[in-house]
């Protein structure tokens, strides 16, 4: 297992290399300068060699020739400078805190958190170093994880602890911290046979109350929506360090394949550090298009904005594949989507008694 | 018998006329508390402004509210004027009779046309109070005032008077007050704020009377002032005859029976304008009228075959008879510049852009349209722009979607010129005023209520046209705005932005800072001119400053110029840079060569002006290289205007017996001397100004 994270100088080489590139413009009297992969569904290929989606060949060039990218240029220091002094401090904070401490930056402050986010994101693709290099913790937690696995968390106060997802958790069962690599989480043992994501925590209430995951010995992994990096990460960890195969189960709407791209193929926006995030073996579960018509769920309309995302999704190359152009005609034929606990029509124990059993029986899961 | 008979017409008359009032008290503006305010306010400023016109004095108007009672609801109305008064015998007559007066008559532009009068308020305070309404009169000519309580005996249609008397009027200075009205009054009525409001009322009347200086003192003691800003008074407007195709049938009868022409040819041609002796011939015949006919002789035939050949209904050999335009000088605008000020006093603004259309005919009746446009940061952005409609320089405050002044704003698609509009249609949206005014001999209103003008496609027309015009002139100055932004952008990205980068650039890496100057040339690549005009409130001057910066990487030499007030009176001052006078409003500057990185400062003051009349300078230059926020000068216009100036210098040149040189330019100014303290009347200024926002 390649290990994701940078050595502090490591790091701080990188973010001299950003500092350097408009440090020498300015010599050569040029207009200062960062290059930076483009960040599109444009500039996304398949890796091969990886299996996920990376950033391809295209870079776009941010110059101070007008007031909105220069000013960019001038956070993109601060924040250099910002990581610098958190690294040699030991210390870290989260991107919500750096907004603000944003405030004492003069010309270089941020206007939105949004802003703030998207230049971290800049500086990770363009010194490819994973934020926690940087010392800067999303805002979002982990999910939860129920089933009989075993890991061992180094707690804050510097103590290995060892816990079963089963029998040491409540029914909220194991919080993922943000930090999920190695020099934090331990994979040990388990007694599963696959692991199965979930985007609802109505859903993966309901599977642990019908004692799903002891019946068909199986891990539980709450996505919460979009999932967090730290999610992916660990779902990536078991899905290679104990080679179990990982099914998802979501809504069936454009909204839902996309989590699933990320999960499986690596999201747009992290796609320089998808052989970290992605999970490519994973397998769509459900609700497919065709289960819609085939449990006859109740369904909503699809919204025009579901339409837009379902329309782009036939272009993005991660859904190029036969499988995915027919879900996704056949969604935009039907004009319907339908929520996972849309199953709850034939009564609380349908999904775990019939729904769940035949499609993992399609997989060779049950 | 007859005696009986007359009486009982004069009884019917009286019932009717009380009774007419109650009936129509929507039409005549009185239907509610706040309204009936509104309108008695109306009704005596009107006839003040109107009085003082027509007296050619410069009107001061002060008006007070005060609330007597305020749960009942009763209100003491004060107005007084610095007008010619009224001698004593005319006072009852004055106050005491519905329909009193000349104005119905005659043909020309007059306020009053459009209500019943000061009368109204006398009736309206006597049916709501019970009490008389109080005249003191002041009259040139006598050393003290009239003052006499008026009444309405409404039986007898006839003003009543009672506690007579003369007193000294005297003013809060102890000094005697020359001549002038004030009329008191109680009345039901409420005092509100808005936008529909005596303050309101007064503010728009203040704006097209630019002439008057209105004092408001309002229920709660605050006093509002509207000062004169500006010493001329309206045009003395004349009377004109009544064209034919404005006429109706009654009309033409009722001056056919007056008339003391004997023959119908010099009947028409007297007493109708736009009629020849050549074109009554026509008529008559188109008519089939015998030309020597008396006009008292005419049948109800004639006068209906009489008006179809004026209306061009009845043809000679095919062709309706030709007739002239009724004359123009019956209309009085308020005129672009007086607008300005008018607008500008009452509302803070950067834009102010007005328009006086030339004066048209529809139906008959001379017309003339006047607008203008405000625009500015001290109004809302989000709300519709607040129109101002006004005829016969008598604000419309009431039915404005219904009018057809709002509809002519409306017919504009307001987006093209930098205003919101929901689908391009309807008042738009915007942090702007306009103001239409419409000047006629007869403003057709759509119904008694007199607040909303009737639809008529000439007069739309004319409304629609102006506004197209002052639309255009927003958009340059908000597509110059725009510009002036960007050019902030630019100096801000290298005075602060690209420094900034550069400094915390080589501190993280622990190099010398690096110098900028090739950076800085890179990312302009221009020389920029920055102009500041801004009122000095210590200096009473308008201070002017205009910055060259030159952002390239060559040296470079221009010729700057500026435009500047000079025929409306400025003088130029504190000019430490020299140069010379270029044409009248233009004055040029030649720089030395500005080496990569420098600039040059030129500053001077104007006085002689008053604030708001200069906010902006524009900017011009010879050289090759562009500059950005300066036009490049149109040598060809340029000779043009000088062409014209040497014109009216020339006519002039007869009567000075020598030249007197300007001060600062007479270095230079090789080739002209003479005449040029007489500033020209062709506006050198405002044509180059209208070159130079459309390059």
């Amino acid at each position: 297992m390649m290990s994701a994270s940078h050595t502090p100088e490591e790091t701080k080489a990188a973010l001299h290399k950003v500092v350097t590139e408009m440090y020498d413009k300015i010599v050569k009297g040029e207009a200062p300068t960062m290059t930076l992969p483009v960040r599109t569904k444009n500039n996304i290929g398949f890796d091969n060699a990886l299996g996920v989606y990376k950033y391809g060949k295209k870079r776009s060039v941010r110059d101070a020739t007008s007031l909105g990218s220069a000013k960019q240029l001038l956070r993109a220091l601060h924040v250099v400078e910002f990581i610098e002094e958190m690294i040699d401090a030991r210390k870290s904070s989260t991107l919500r805190e750096m907004y603000y401490i944003s405030e004492s930056w003069g010309l270089g402050k941020f206007s939105s958190q949004n802003e703030s986010n998207n230049l971290a994101e800049d500086l990770e693709v363009v010194t490819k170093c994973l934020r926690e290099d940087f010392k800067l913790r999303p805002e979002e937690d982990g999910a939860r994880m129920i089933g009989n696995l075993t890991l061992r968390e180094l707690n804050r106060r510097g103590e290995w602890m060892r816990i079963n997802a089963r029998d040491d958790v409540g029914d909220s069962g194991y919080g993922v911290p943000y930090n999920v690599e190695e020099e934090k989480i331990e994979l040990v043992e388990h007694d599963i046979n696959f692991i199965m994501a979930i985007e609802t925590g109505g859903m993966f209430d309901r599977l642990i109350e019908n004692g799903f995951d002891e019946d068909y010995k199986c891990g539980l992994l709450h996505l919460k929506g979009q999932p967090a990096r730290s999610t992916r990460r660990i779902l990536k960890r078991m899905s290679e360090e104990w080679d179990l195969p990982v099914v998802v189960f979501l809504d069936g709407d454009p909204w839902s394949f996309r989590i699933f791209a990320s999960i499986a193929y690596g999201a747009i926006k992290t796609a320089h550090i998808s052989e970290y995030l992605a999970t490519p073996t994973a397998t769509y579960l459900g609700i497919t298009a065709d289960d819609i018509e085939a449990y006859d769920l109740p369904s909503d309309d699809l919204s025009t904005r579901d339409v837009d995302a379902l329309k782009a999704e036939l272009s993005d190359p991660r859904f190029a594949d036969a499988w995915w152009q027919e879900q996704i005609n056949m969604m935009l034929e039907l004009g319907k989507k339908a929520e996972q606990q849309s199953l709850a029509k034939y009564g609380l124990d349908f999904v775990t008694d019939t729904y769940l059993p035949e499609k993992l029986a399609d997989l060779g899961l049950a | 018998m007859a005696g009986t008979a007359e009486r009982m017409a004069q009884n019917q008359k009286q019932v009717a006329i009380s009774e007419f009032f109650e009936k129509n008290k929507h039409f005549l503006g009185f239907d509610s508390l706040v309204r009936s305010l509104i309108t008695a306010v109306k009704e005596s400023v009107d006839n003040s402004l109107d009085a003082c016109e027509e007296a050619r004095i410069l009107p001061d108007i002060r008006v007070k509210i005060t609330k007597v009672d305020d749960k009942k609801n009763i209100i003491e109305l004060q107005t007084e004027d610095n007008g010619p008064g009224i001698p004593k015998s005319s006072i009852e007559k004055v106050f005491g009779q519905l329909l009193f007066g000349s104005r119905f008559h005659a043909i020309r532009q007059s306020r009053g046309q459009q209500g019943i009068g000061i009368t109204g308020v006398v009736m309206y305070s006597q049916l709501t109070t019970g009490r008389k309404t109080h005249v003191r009169s002041k009259i040139a000519t006598e050393t003290s005032a009239a003052v006499v309580d008026i009444g309405l005996d409404t039986r007898k249609n006839k003003a009543t008077k009672s506690n007579e008397d003369r007193v000294l009027w005297e003013l809060p200075d102890g000094s005697l007050k020359e001549h002038g009205l004030e009329i008191t009054c109680r009345m039901k009525a409420k005092y509100q704020r808005g936008r529909q409001s005596v303050y309101q009322y007064l503010r728009m009347t203040s704006i097209v009377n630019p002439h008057a200086d209105i004092t408001f003192e309002d229920p709660d003691g605050e006093v509002h002032h509207w000062p004169r800003v500006t010493e001329r008074l309206p045009r003395k407007v004349e009377s004109i005859k009544p064209h034919p195709h404005g006429i109706h049938l009654g009309t033409l009868q009722r001056m056919c029976t007056e008339a003391t022409d004997n023959r119908m040819t010099s009947f028409l041609y007297k007493n109708f304008s736009g009629v020849s002796t050549r074109a009554a011939k026509e008529l008559l015949a188109a008519a089939e009228i015998n030309e020597k006919a008396k006009p008292k002789s005419m049948k109800a035939d004639h006068y209906r075959a009489l008006i179809e050949a004026f209306q061009g209904e009845r043809l000679l050999n095919g062709k309706a008879v030709k007739l002239l335009n009724p004359p123009t000088n019956c209309l009085s605008p308020i005129e672009e510049l007086l607008i300005k000020k008018g607008l500008s006093k009452t509302i803070d603004s950067r834009f102010v852009t007005t328009m006086t259309r030339a004066p048209t005919v529809t139906q008959g009746n001379p017309f003339q349209v006047e607008v203008g446009l405000i625009f500015g940061d001290g109004m809302a952005a989000d709300k519709p722009v607040e129109v101002l409609r006004f005829a016969n320089r008598v604000p419309l405050m009431y039915q404005q979607g219904g009018c057809l002044l709002t509809k002519a704003i409306e017919s504009v698609d307001w987006r093209q010129y930098g205003l919101d509009q929901a689908g391009g249609r309807g008042v738009p949206k915007g942090p702007a005023a306009v103001l239409v005014h419409l000047a006629s001999t007869n403003v057709q209103f759509t119904s008694e209520a007199k607040e909303a003008l009737a639809d008529n496609e000439e007069v739309l027309d004319e409304v629609r046209k102006a506004m197209l015009e002052m639309g255009r002139g927003l958009r340059k100055h908000l597509e110059k705005k725009k510009k002036m932004a960007k050019t902030q952008e630019k100096f801000e990205l290298v005075n602060d932005i690209i420094p900034a980068i550069a400094a915390k650039s080589a501190a993280i890496l622990g190099r010398p800072v690096p110098d900028l100057a090739g950076s800085i040339t890179k990312i302009m690549g221009a020389v920029i001119a920055e102009g500041e005009t801004v009122w000095n409130k210590e200096t009473k001057q308008t201070d002017v400053a205009i910055t060259l910066f030159n952002y390239t990487s060559r040296a470079r030499a221009y010729t700057i110029l500026a435009a500047w007030p000079e025929k409306d009176g400025a003088t130029m001052e504190g000019n430490e840079h020299g140069g010379r006078k270029e044409a009248t409003g233009v004055w040029a500057w030649k720089l030395e060569a500005l080496d990569p990185g420098q600039t040059f400062t030129i500053t001077y003051s104007l006085s002689g002006l008053e604030k708001g009349d200069w906010t902006d300078t524009d900017i011009f230059f010879r050289g090759s290289q562009d500059v950005i926020g300066a036009t490049k000068m149109d040598e060809k216009l340029l000779e043009e205007i000088r062409r014209q100036e040497q014109v009216l210098a020339d006519e002039e040149a007869d009567d000075e017996t020598g030249a007197e040189n300007e001060d600062d330019a007479s270095d230079n100014d090789v080739d002209k001397a003479a005449g040029e303290d007489e500033p020209p009347r062709a506006g050198g200024q405002q044509t180059l100004m209208g070159y130079g926002s459309d390059a």
